[in-house]
């Protein structure tokens, strides 16, 4: 997305070359101190943490900022609006989410007391699909499935760009994944537990998250094995709000097998889809898209990639993230997701101050 | 809409018309509202939050100058703890970009305030000179992250450019005669004939129409 400041992008050896007049100058301090006004003013990075602002606002109060009176037509408008999502919509979804909870809950418990067979499969992936259909339209959501002839397959590993806890949703109302992810407690485990009796996802408790190794053994074991499901898993680590990717995680590009991306992007017309965990928790989060207009998304399936012989797990990494944002119309930006929480790495500054010193060095300034 | 803070006061001590759109002081204001955490002040450590400001070598000396009370008030001395809206939109001030019509005058007296922010920048002990351990300290900060360069090599790069400087701004010296440090005269003297209005300023982009994260 474009920022509200011009940028200069000409490399930092042009533009300190051109200030000087013998080698090193009161004048190089200039660059730097541009460079760090601007970074004040703009950041590429802590404005993928809030949400997208629209260009023409939907009646909607949270996506507008500077919420002023504009004229009795408009606020007659909003208020129509807000007693048809709050008191119409509302209800008939919490009810529809409430129906497609309770059926997954208990249709794959039931599924589950079956001998493994391909009777229990097939009755397995029935369950899951409807059971998401349902809770997509509990949110009213609207998806439009491009190339599905890219679709993962079996025996492979499903990536995608992560903005919400409902991307998994998205995804399952269209096939069957087995899903990768932390033991949690509450509603959420009992789901888990239920689910993983029909269908063998990969829940992991929160110790063996911190394994590395196992959480890759089993990955391993479950991609090797042919008849499973595609894993799904959204490398970025935390949701970021749908107009760039940021760095993928390296660890699901080395279990090998085959990588399906999937390019997910909300239109935030209708509501706004993104998790900002730091502002809302999960309740607040659910009841917030429950009173949008709409989830309206474009979900894109790319054609298969597998890591070349040269390329380690971190190129390979970057080159699917590349993929994904171009194809979604999202800006790939090289950061880690957790700056949302972390400060950056002294070695970055250290990187910038060895280009700099290195580049005296060759104008011979120093003896 | 609007900055509610500060409603028509004269944006800097640039002391010419202010021609920043409101729009653009609405942008800067969501963007300290956000660096603040919706507080009214900010402080040194709220500029920590910035992942693009780390790759610059000189990040504490610019985080000190927009508490630097020598830039937020004439003729003022010494440090703030914290500053408010009014404050930070000083202190960008400094980076306003050229205006089609300002005059010499105007133009002279733009040109001083910007090198007077940069002195400022130099001159951290405040007394109105840069000495040679100062800017020693500036270069040695630019490069520090190069493990191969040692300080003898930095110091000898502080050294020989505070010799042109003395040549420049006092001729030739005497064999006992010794260069204290440079003053704001002396510093635009070096500055003379270099065109740096240009090099230093960011300008904002016509903001009509486009879509944008707050």
């Amino acid at each position: 997305s474009q920022g509200i400041i011009e940028r200069d992008e000409t490399p930092m050896e042009k533009e300190i070359a051109r200030l000087h007049r013998v080698d090193f100058e009161f004048s190089d301090i200039f660059y730097f101190c541009r460079k760090g006004c601007e970074a004040i003013v703009e950041d590429e990075v802590t404005q993928r943490f809030s949400s997208e602002e629209l260009v023409s606002w939907n009646l909607l109060t949270r996506t507008n900022v500077n919420f002023h009176y504009i004229s009795l037509r408009l606020t007659i408008v909003w208020v129509i609006g807000v007693i048809v999502r709050y008191c119409f919509l509302l209800p008939l979804r919490f009810t529809l989410a409430a129906i497609g909870i309770t059926s997954m809950i208990v249709g794959t418990t039931m599924v589950g007391q079956l001998p493994n067979s391909s009777v229990k499969n097939y009755l397995s992936e029935v369950v899951h699909l409807t059971c998401s259909r349902i809770l997509v339209r509990a949110l009213s959501g609207t998806i439009h499935y491009h190339n599905k002839e890219n679709k993962p397959q079996k025996g492979g590993i499903c990536v995608a760009n992560h903005t919400s806890p409902i991307d998994a949703i998205i995804l399952t109302n269209d096939g069957c994944y087995a899903m990768v992810g932390q033991v949690h407690g509450g509603l959420m485990g009992v789901i888990q537990r239920a689910t993983v009796k029909a269908c063998p996802h990969v829940w992991f408790e929160r110790s063996e998250i911190k394994d590395r190794h196992l959480v890759t053994k089993r990955l391993r074991e479950h991609v090797a094995d042919k008849s499973k499901l595609p894993i799904l898993i959204f490398p970025e680590g935390t949701c970021i709000n749908n107009t760039s990717v940021m760095m993928f995680k390296k660890g699901s590009f080395e279990i090998g097998g085959t990588i399906y991306p999937v390019a997910i992007k909300y239109d935030p017309q209708f509501g706004d889809a993104f998790w900002n965990s730091s502002k809302y928790n999960i309740v607040s989060y659910l009841l917030r898209i429950m009173t949008s207009w709409a989830i309206v998304c474009n979900v894109w399936y790319m054609p298969p990639m597998v890591r070349k012989e040269d390329e380690d797990a971190v190129q390979f990494a970057n080159r699917v993230k590349s993929a994904i944002a171009r194809q979604g119309g999202l800006t790939e930006l090289p950061w880690d997701g957790g700056l949302k929480r972390a400060k950056v790495k002294d070695t970055f500054k250290e990187e910038q101050q060895k280009n700099y010193s290195k580049m005296l060095v060759r104008n011979g300034s120093i003896g | 809409a609007g900055c509610s803070q500060c409603p028509g006061t004269p944006l800097s001590p640039l002391s010419s018309p202010p021609t920043v759109t409101s729009e653009q002081i609405e942008h800067l204001h969501r963007r300290f509202k956000q660096l603040s955490r919706d507080q009214l002040t900010i402080r040194k450590e709220n500029f920590d939050s910035i992942p693009d400001l780390e790759f610059n070598p000189i990040r504490g000396k610019i985080v000190h100058a927009f508490f630097d009370k020598r830039n937020l008030q004439p003729e003022s001395d010494g440090l703030a703890d914290e500053i408010n809206f009014e404050d930070f939109l000083t202190i960008m001030s400094y980076f306003r970009p050229i205006e089609m019509n300002m005059d010499e005058e105007q133009l002279d007296r733009f040109r001083k305030e910007k090198l007077k922010f940069l002195f400022h920048m130099y001159d951290s002990d405040h007394d109105g000179k840069i000495t040679l351990q100062e800017y020693r300290n500036v270069v040695e900060e630019l490069l520090s992250g190069n493990p191969h360069l040692e300080k003898e090599s930095a110091r000898s790069i502080a050294d020989g450019a505070m010799m042109e400087a003395a040549s420049i701004c006092v001729g030739q010296m005497g064999p006992d005669q010794v260069y204290e440090g440079i003053t704001f005269e002396d510093f635009l003297k070096m500055w003379q004939g270099i065109d740096i209005e240009t090099k230093m300023h960011v300008r904002f982009l016509n903001m009509e129409t486009i879509a944008h994260c707050y």
